[in-house]
C-alpha cells in the first residue's frame, strides 16, 4: 500500500495538487482507488481549477491500475502455453498414473486423502524418487516423515538390472535434486513459499535448473491448527495458502501435490478434513486408503476437472 | 421545420422488435433451458462443490463462440467474443477445447450418436474434416477472452479496466462481447473478510474488507452493462440446507441465519425456502436477476456404452419454478434428461 507521492518521481502528472485532490476524497495509495468510483472522481475534477491535469492524472493511475492484474490471454494462447508447458509429471505408481491419465498435472494443485497410515507419505516418498531423477523437487515435512532411505529403497527397486556404479549415479543425482524443508507452522510456510517464488522468478531470467514438483505433506497438518469455530482468520489463511500454492503451480509450471488427512462425519463415514471451504481449492482430490488385511492400497478420484466421480 | 423533424419516426414498434430480437437475441442454454436470458441479465449458479457449475459456463461460452453458420453448416452459435473471469483459479483449457472441438464435430456431422460411432471407427475420417475444422477452431478459440484473478484487488483492477478492454476487443474483432462469465464469485469471500476492517485514519478512508469490495464489484458492474449490454453469469459454490443434505438429523439452519447477521440477509424462516445457506452481502443480492440450483444427485445416469455418469439436477429460484431438471454432462456439453 505505498502512498500516491512515491509514484510522483515515475509519474510527474501525479504532482502535490493530484496528491491533495486525491487525499480531499479519502485517496491516499492507488489501491484505494480501487474502491472508489473513477467516473465520480473526474466529475468532481471538472470543478476543479486544474481539470484538465488532474483528469490526465486519473488517466494515469488507470494505466497503473491496467498492470495490476494478470494479463488478457485468449483461448488458443492458453492452449499453447498448456501444450507447452503444462505436461504431466509420472509418480511411478502405476494405479496413481493410469487414474490420472499420465501423472500428477503441472499448473493445478493436486491433493491426496486419505486416514491415518494409508500411505500418503509413501506416495509422496514415491512420486518424489520418480521426480527427482529428472527435475528439482521441493520436499516440505511437517511431521518429520521425510526419509532418505525409502528414497534409496525406491531407487532400488526400479533400477535392479543397473550396475552398481549406475545406481550410485541416479541415487547421487536423485538425492541433490530433492530440497527438503520442515515447517511446523502455517507462517513458516508462506515464508518458504514466497522466498520461492522470488527465487523462481529470478531463475526465469537467469535460466537455470528449475523446481518442476512441490510436495507438502502434510498441509493438513499446518491448516488445522488455525481453523478455530468462529474466527474467520483461519479460513482467510488457509484460502490464501490455497491461491498462492495455485499461483506457483500456473505461473512457474510447477507440480504441488498436497496431502490431508480424513475426519469422522455423520454417519460414522470419513470425509477429508479442513472442512467445505477447502473443498473448493484443489483442482483434483483422490482418496487413499488402504485394505490392511489383503495390503491393497486403493486410490479413487474423488474430485477432477475433467472427470467424474462416481458415488 | 427543424422542429418537425423530431416527431418523424424512426422505426415502427415491430421492426424495433425485430432489430432488438435479431441483436439481442434470446438465449436458451441447457440446462438453463426453462428461462430465456439475454443482455442485462445477471444469472447466478448456486450449488455446493462439484456440481457441474462451471461446465454450465463453458455451455454457455462455447454457444456464444460459434459462428451461426460456416461454410454451409449450421453450428447455431452467436459468433460473438466471451469472456471469462477465473476467480478460482481451476480453469482447464484443454477440457474446453475437448468440448468445443465435439460441439463442432457434433455440428458438422448431423448428430451425435454418429459422431460417437465415427470416433471409435474411423481416424481417417476425422483427418478429412481436421483441415476445415482447425481453422474454425481456431478462429472460435480466440473468441474465448480469459483472465485469471488470484485477489480481490486483480479482480477489482480487472474490472475497473474492463471497459477500455471491451472497447478494444470490439475493435480488434468487430464484435462485441456477449457474455461475461465470472467462476466463481464467492471465491476471495474469506480472505477479505480475514483482512481487517478498521480504517487507518479516521472514517475518511475505506479500506478492502468484503462490504467495501462487493459494493465496488457491483457498482463497476452495473456501469459496465449500461455501455457494454452483456449476459452476466457467474457462478457461487454453497453449502446445501437441511433440505438436500443426506442425513436429516439436525435442523440447525436457524442458528446459521443467527450468525452472520451483518453479512448475510436472513432468507425466510419457512423450512421449505432455505435450500443452502447464503454468504453475499446484500448489496450483490440485489444485483441478481435470475437464480439457479444445481446439485448432483446419487441416481446414475447409464450411458449406451454402459458408463455411469454422474446426474445433476437444477432447479430454478429466481423465477421460481416449481420443476427439477436432470442433466449430465457428456463428451458435447451439457445434456438434459427430463
Amino acid at each position: 500500500m505505498a502512498p500516491l507521492k512515491n509514484l510522483e518521481t515515475e509519474y510527474p502528472i501525479i504532482d502535490s495538487n493530484f496528491q491533495n485532490f486525491c487525499a480531499s476524497h479519502g485517496i491516499f495509495s492507488v489501491e484505494d482507488f480501487l474502491i472508489h468510483d473513477l467516473y465520480m472522481l473526474a466529475a468532481f475534477a471538472e470543478q476543479n481549477v486544474s481539470s484538465e491535469r488532474l483528469k490526465e492524472g486519473i488517466t494515469q493511475i488507470l494505466s497503473i491500475i491496467d498492470d495490476m492484474h494478470q494479463p488478457w490471454l485468449n483461448g488458443m494462447e492458453l492452449l499453447e502455453d498448456a501444450k507447452r508447458n503444462k505436461h504431466f509429471l509420472p509418480t511411478g505408481i502405476q494405479g496413481v498414473d493410469l487414474l490420472l491419465g499420465g501423472g500428477i498435472r503441472v499448473g493445478q494443485l493436486t491433493e491426496l486423502v486419505g486416514p491415518s497410515a494409508s500411505g500418503k507419505t509413501q506416495v509422496c516418498l514415491q512420486t518424489a524418487s520418480n521426480v527427482a531423477r529428472n527435475y528439482m523437487m521441493l520436499y516440505l515435512d511437517t511431521g518429520n516423515s521425510f526419509s532418505p532411505q525409502r528414497i534409496a529403497y525406491f531407487l532400488g527397486k526400479t533400477n535392479e538390472l543397473a550396475s552398481a556404479q549406475a545406481k550410485n549415479q541416479i541415487l547421487q543425482k536423485v538425492m541433490s535434486n530433492i530440497l527438503c524443508h520442515s515447517v511446523f507452522d502455517i507462517f513458516a510456510m508462506f515464508d518458504v513459499l514466497h522466498q520461492l517464488e522470488s527465487n523462481l522468478r529470478c531463475q526465469e531470467r537467469g535460466g537455470g535448473c528449475r523446481i518442476r514438483l512441490l510436495i507438502v505433506d502434510s498441509i493438513s497438518l499446518l491448516i488445522a491448527p488455525v481453523l478455530g469455530g468462529t474466527s474467520t482468520r483461519g479460513r482467510a489463511l488457509m484460502a490464501s495458502a490455497g491461491y498462492l500454492l495455485k499461483k506457483l503451480a500456473h505461473q512457474h509450471n510447477l507440480a504441488v501435490l498436497v496431502i490431508n488427512h480424513t475426519v469422522g462425519s455423520e454417519g460414522g463415514t470419513s470425509k477429508p478434513a479442513l472442512g467445505d471451504s477447502w473443498k473448493s481449492i484443489p483442482h483434483s482430490r483422490l482418496l487413499l486408503s488402504c485394505d490392511r488385511g489383503s495390503n491393497v492400497y486403493n486410490v479413487s478420484i474423488l474430485k477432477h476437472p475433467s472427470m467424474v466421480c462416481w458415488g | 421545420m427543424g422542429s418537425k423533424a423530431w416527431l418523424v419516426e424512426d422505426e415502427s414498434a415491430r421492426e424495433m422488435l425485430d432489430r432488438v430480437l435479431t441483436e439481442r437475441p434470446f438465449l436458451l442454454l441447457p440446462p438453463l433451458h426453462r428461462v430465456p436470458l439475454r443482455v442485462g441479465n445477471i444469472v447466478e449458479i448456486v450449488g455446493p462443490s462439484p456440481s457441474a457449475k462451471t461446465h454450465i459456463l463453458i455451455q454457455a461460452a462455447i454457444t456464444c463462440i460459434l459462428p451461426r453458420q460456416w461454410k454451409g453448416v449450421n453450428y447455431g452459435g452467436l459468433g460473438h467474443l466471451a469472456m471469462f473471469l477465473d476467480l478460482d483459479c481451476r480453469f482447464d483449457i484443454s477440457r474446453f477445447s475437448d468440448l468445443l472441438n465435439h460441439r463442432i464435430m457434433e455440428a458438422a456431422n448431423g448428430s451425435s450418436s454418429e459422431v460417437d460411432c465415427q470416433i471409435k471407427e474411423s481416424e481417417a475420417q476425422n483427418a478429412t474434416t481436421k483441415p476445415y475444422n482447425e481453422e474454425l477452431f481456431a478462429s472460435c478459440m480466440r473468441r474465448f477472452l480469459y483472465i485469471r484473478c488470484y485477489d480481490s484487488s486483480e479482480f477489482l483492477a480487472t474490472l475497473k479496466t474492463l471497459h477500455y478492454r471491451l472497447q478494444k476487443e470490439r475493435e480488434t474483432h468487430g464484435v462485441n462481447v456477449h457474455v461475461l462469465l465470472i467462476d466463481s464469485i464467492g471465491a476471495f469471500h474469506w480472505i477479505d473478510r480475514g483482512s481487517s476492517s478498521f480504517s487507518l485514519e479516521g472514517d475518511t478512508r475505506k479500506s478492502l474488507h468484503l462490504q467495501s469490495v462487493t459494493e465496488t464489484v457491483v457498482q463497476e458492474i452495473r456501469k459496465l452493462l449500461l455501455v457494454h449490454p452483456m449476459l452476466v453469469m457467474a457462478t457461487k459454490a454453497a453449502v446445501l440446507g437441511n433440505r438436500y443434505s443426506m442425513n436429516d438429523s439436525k435442523r440447525n439452519y436457524r442458528t446459521w441465519s443467527a450468525k452472520d447477521n451483518l453479512h448475510s440477509r436472513n432468507v425466510t424462516s419457512s423450512d421449505q425456502q432455505v435450500p443452502y445457506r447464503e454468504y453475499m452481502p446484500a448489496v450483490w443480492q440485489s444485483l441478481i436477476t435470475h437464480r439457479i440450483l444445481v446439485r448432483t444427485t446419487d441416481a446414475d445416469f447409464v450411458n449406451g456404452e454402459h458408463q455411469n455418469v454422474s446426474t445433476y439436477l437444477s432447479e430454478w429460484l429466481l423465477p421460481p419454478l416449481n420443476s427439477v431438471d436432470k442433466f449430465i454432462v457428456r463428451d458435447t456439453g451439457v445434456f438434459v434428461l427430463s
